[in-house]
C-alpha cells in the first residue's frame, strides 16, 4: 500500500494562509482550532521563508506512544487518525508531538479540553467511510473519495503537496532539478545580485 | 605639501575602507540568507511550534509511552503484594480493645481527617484510572474519572492545609524516627516491644510529608497540566514531576491502608471513635506523652 505524506515546498510557500482557511472552512473546524498553519522564518528579512504545517503522520508517531487510551491510531497508509470518542483530552499527545499538531476544544467543564482534534489528512475518523457522524467529527472523507486533502488541493503556487509518498517525491526531485533547492535556488541571489 | 599628501593618503584610505566595508555589508545582506541550512531553519521552526522537542519532548515521549504505566502497575503489584506476605507470614498485632483507652484524635482531626481520606482516595483512584486507561477503553468513563480528579483534588486542598496546620508539629523529624526505620517499626517480628515513636511513626511522618508537601506540588502541577497555564516545555516537566511523585504517593497511600485497615487490628476505630487502647499506645507510640 502507498505511504501517504504531506511535503511543503518553501521556495514556492508565499504565506498566503489559503490551505488554513480551506481547511477550517471545508471541514467546519470550530474557532480555536487550527489543524494547518503557516509559520513565517525571518519575517520582513532576507532569506525569509514560509512554511505550512499540520500533522505530519508520523512513523512511529509520539502521540500514540504516550497516548493513554489508546485513541489514536495509524492506518496502514501511514495516516495518524484519532478516535474522538475515546480521547479523554489529556493533552499528553501535544506535549509529545514535535510539530504542535493536536489542538483542543474546550468542553466547557472547568475549561478541561475536549476530545482533540488534529488534521485527518482529510480521511476522516474511525467511523464509517461518509457517514454523518464521521462528518460531524472529523469533516470531509476526500482520501475515501480518491481526492487530495482540502489544503493541497487550493493550493495557489503547488508548495503544498500530499498524496502517494513516492509521487510527491518525485514532484519534488524534478522541482529540485530545474530550479535548485536551499542555498542554490532562484531567489534573491538571482533577483537581486549585481554582477 | 606633506602634510596634504598624507591628509590625501588617509582620505584615500579612509573611502577605500568604508567602501569595502559597505561591499561586504552589501554581500552579508543579500549572501547570509543563503548560508542558512536546512537545519538552521528547521531548528527556528521547532523551537517555535514545540519548544525545546529533543530536550523535555523526547523525555516526556520516551517516560510516558514506556514506562509510566509499567512503573504504576509495578507499585499496585508489589506493594499489596509484599503486605500479602507479611501478612501471612508475621499477621496482624492485636492490642486489647477491651482495655483502657486514651483518646488520640480529636472531633476536628476525625472530621479532617475524613474528608482527606474521601477525597485523597478518590484522588488516587481516578488517578490510576487514567493511566490504565487503555485497560478501560478511554471513553466517557475514563474522560469522568479525569473531571473526577479534578474536582477531588480541589476538595482535597482543604483538608489537606487543615491537617498540615493540625499535625505539622507532631510531624517533625526526630533523632528516634532513625530507630523507628532501623527495625521497620517492630513490623517484622510478631513479638509486642515498645518501638520508638512519638504521637506519630517515621512512617506516618513520611505519609504526612508526601501528602502534604508533596499534595502541594501535586495540585500545583496538575492545576498547570489541567490549563496549559505555563509554557509547553514547563508543562512536560510538570508532566513527568506529577506522574513520578504520584508513584511515590500511591505506595504510601497503599502502605498507609495496610496499616490502619489490616497489620493492626482495629486500629481503623481510633479514626472513627478517636481512642485508641492504651496497650497500643504504649507500644507503637511508647514515646508519646498522653497524660
Amino acid at each position: 500500500m502507498a505511504r501517504m505524506k504531506f511535503l511543503c515546498d518553501v521556495e514556492r510557500c508565499i504565506d498566503c494562509s489559503g490551505c488554513v482557511v480551506a481547511c477550517k472552512e471545508g471541514n467546519h473546524v470550530p474557532v480555536g482550532v487550527n489543524r494547518r498553519r503557516v509559520i513565517t522564518l525571518n519575517e520582513g528579512k532576507p532569506g525569509e521563508k514560509s512554511i505550512s504545517v499540520s500533522c505530519m503522520h508520523c512513523s512511529d508517531a509520539p502521540c500514540i506512544a504516550v497516548c493513554p487510551v489508546d485513541a489514536i491510531y495509524q492506518r496502514d497508509d501511514g495516516i495518524v487518525l484519532v478516535s474522538k470518542k475515546t480521547c479523554i483530552g489529556c493533552g499528553y499527545c501535544f506535549m509529545a508531538c514535535p510539530f504542535g499538531a493536536p489542538q483542543f476544544p474546550s468542553s466547557g467543564f472547568f475549561g478541561a479540553r475536549g476530545a482533540m482534534d488534529k488534521c485527518t489528512m482529510c480521511a476522516g475518523g474511525p467511523e464509517e467511510n461518509f457517514s454523518e457522524e464521521e462528518h460531524k467529527l472529523y469533516g470531509q472523507n476526500r482520501i475515501a473519495e480518491g481526492k487530495v486533502p482540502l489544503c493541497a488541493g487550493m493550493c495557489a503556487t503547488r508548495a503544498l503537496l500530499a498524496g502517494d509518498a513516492d509521487v510527491v517525491a518525485d514532484v519534488y526531485r524534478q522541482r529540485v532539478f530545474q530550479r535548485g533547492s536551499g542555498v542554490n535556488a532562484w531567489g534573491w541571489s538571482t533577483a537581486y545580485k549585481k554582477d | 605639501m606633506q602634510r596634504r599628501i598624507v591628509f590625501v593618503s588617509l582620505l584615500t584610505l579612509v573611502a577605500t575602507g568604508a567602501a569595502a566595508a559597505a561591499v561586504s555589508a552589501q554581500d552579508q545582506f543579500f549572501l547570509s540568507p543563503l548560508t542558512h541550512s536546512v537545519s538552521v531553519y528547521f531548528n527556528k521552526l521547532i523551537g517555535i511550534i514545540a519548544g525545546d522537542w529533543q530536550g523535555y519532548g523526547q523525555l516526556f515521549t520516551f517516560l510516558q509511552g514506556e514506562w509510566f504505566a509499567t512503573l504504576f502497575l509495578a507499585v499496585i503489584i508489589v506493594v499489596p503484594l509484599v503486605f500479602l506476605l507479611h501478612y501471612l507470614i508475621v499477621g496482624a498485632k492485636h492490642f486489647d480493645h477491651d482495655g483502657e483507652q486514651i483518646l488520640f484524635f480529636s472531633r476536628y482531626a476525625r472530621i479532617v481527617h475524613f474528608v482527606a481520606a474521601l477525597s485523597f482516595s478518590l484522588l488516587v483512584i481516578t488517578g490510576l484510572l487514567m493511566i490504565f486507561g487503555a485497560f478501560f477503553g478511554g471513553g466517557i468513563f475514563i474522560r469522568s474519572a479525569r473531571y473526577l480528579h479534578l474536582v477531588s483534588a480541589v476538595v482535597f486542598v482543604v483538608p489537606g492545609l487543615l491537617m498540615f496546620f493540625l499535625w505539622v508539629r507532631d510531624m517533625l523529624p526526630q533523632l528516634h524516627d532513625i530507630k523507628w526505620m532501623l527495625i521497620v517499626g517492630g513490623y517484622l517480628s510478631k513479638k509486642k516491644k515498645p518501638v520508638p515513636a512519638g504521637k506519630f511513626n517515621a512512617g506516618q511522618k513520611m505519609y504526612f510529608w508526601f501528602a502534604t508537601v508533596g499534595g502541594a506540588v501535586m495540585a500545583y502541577s496538575g492545576y498547570l497540566i489541567w490549563g496549559f497555564g505555563a509554557s509547553l516545555d514547563t508543562v512536560r516537566v510538570y508532566a513527568m514531576v506529577h506522574n513520578i511523585l504520584g508513584m511515590g504517593i500511591v505506595a504510601f497511600y497503599l502502605t498507609h491502608v495496610y496499616m490502619s485497615v489490616f497489620a493492626i487490628a482495629g486500629s481503623l476505630e481510633s479514626m472513627k471513635t478517636g481512642y485508641k487502647p492504651k496497650e497500643e499506645v504504649d507500644i507503637l507510640h511508647s514515646r508519646y506523652n498522653y497524660r
